[in-house]
């Protein structure tokens, strides 16, 4: 029991941690404009279908392993732990962005069903859960044994982007509006 | 109807561009290369005097704006092997050697200034880590065959 508890204090805690450090990531991007993009043939679809099994897969590190040095193998995978940490960031900043927008379209909506909203809501909370677990994972074992998990966590990610597109239309669109213009206004200032 | 017509051009120009000289390179590396010294490095715009006389400057381009992702994206989704293998492709059909090559990379990172600008800071992360762990095999297997080379000289 007191092992659960210490397990759901620590987990609590990363998420907690994950938080602020997207919100850094997020201010960060806001004054300099450099930040990654979301929409746009290298951007969010991108970031989620594409980019994310390249940095978990093993095959290179495995690779790596049998052409270089350790020093090199370790100085590559500790990089891929960062960029992997990185990806989780802009994923929950983005996820979190859609549940802003889609809580303050649920407000205004007179036909809110509370039961569809209660399931949204479960879902977010599930997928704070395993970003956090996720994150524990990447630092302490690396991305490449994080890779089952990483399916699990995008298809989370997919679920709520059709929850929230199936209930509230507008305000799916509103938020992939608002992504979109994030990164029209960024690439402007660049 | 207008913007229509528009990517109808855009895309004749692409395949201009690919089947008369992309096709012709050897290697995405050198595709890469190729397509990124277009582009201006205040405007970030592209240039071609050949394509835009066939068409115009925007649709030009655009058309090169649309291959240089087209490229990046598939040197970034490959694997570290697949990778080695363009470097060392690119390397030989610049008459040098991969060894020159790895040199003059890690001093001057030319690569960095290849990214498309419309790329996210993690894909572009991604190929910078990957580019600097293939430089790393191939002086690795340099200095594997250098000692080779050199016990199966006879002067040595």
């Amino acid at each position: 029991m007191i092992a659960f508890l210490v397990a759901v204090v620590v987990i609590l805690s990363v998420c907690f941690l994950v938080s602020v450090r997207s919100c850094r990531l997020k201010l960060d991007s806001e004054s300099y404009g450099t930040e990654q993009g979301t929409s746009g043939p290298l951007g969010w679809e991108y970031l989620m279908s594409e980019v994310s099994p390249r940095i978990f897969d093993r095959e290179d590190s495995n690779f790596l392993a049998t052409e270089t040095s350790r020093q090199v193998t370790r100085r590559f995978r500790r990089e891929r732990t960062r960029l992997a940490l990185d990806w989780i960031r802009i994923v929950r900043s983005r996820v979190n962005q859609l549940m802003r927008v889609h809580l303050g379209a649920s407000r205004k909506n007179s036909d809110l069903k509370p039961a569809d909203e209660v399931r949204v809501w479960f879902e977010f909370f599930l997928f704070q859960l395993t970003s956090g677990i996720l994150y524990l994972v990447i630092w302490i074992c690396g991305p490449a044994r994080a890779a089952d998990l990483v399916e699990y966590f995008l298809e989370l990610v997919g679920q709520l982007r059709r929850m929230t597109q199936d209930i509230l239309p507008s305000g799916y669109e509103t938020a992939a509006e608002l992504i979109r213009t994030g990164q029209e206004s960024r690439a402007e200032t660049r | 109807m207008h913007s229509e017509l528009k990517h109808e051009h855009v895309e004749a120009a692409r395949r201009d561009l690919v089947n008369r000289t992309l096709s012709k390179m050897q290697g995405d590396f050198a595709r890469l290369i190729y397509l990124a010294s277009m582009r201006d490095y205040n405007t970030s715009c592209y240039h071609h005097d050949g394509l835009a006389r066939m068409f115009t400057e925007d649709i030009a381009a655009r058309a090169i704006a649309c291959c240089h992702r087209e490229v990046f994206e598939r040197l970034v989704l490959l694997p570290l092997k697949g990778l080695v293998e363009q470097l060392e492709l690119y390397a030989a059909s610049n008459c040098s050697t991969s060894l020159e090559l790895v040199r003059t990379w890690e001093r001057l990172q030319p690569y960095r200034v290849t990214v498309p600008l419309e790329c996210s800071r993690l894909p572009a992360r991604l190929f910078v880590s990957n580019i600097t762990a293939a430089l790393a095999v191939l002086q690795a297997r340099q200095l594997r065959t250098r000692p080779e080379r050199q016990s199966a000289s006879p002067d040595q």
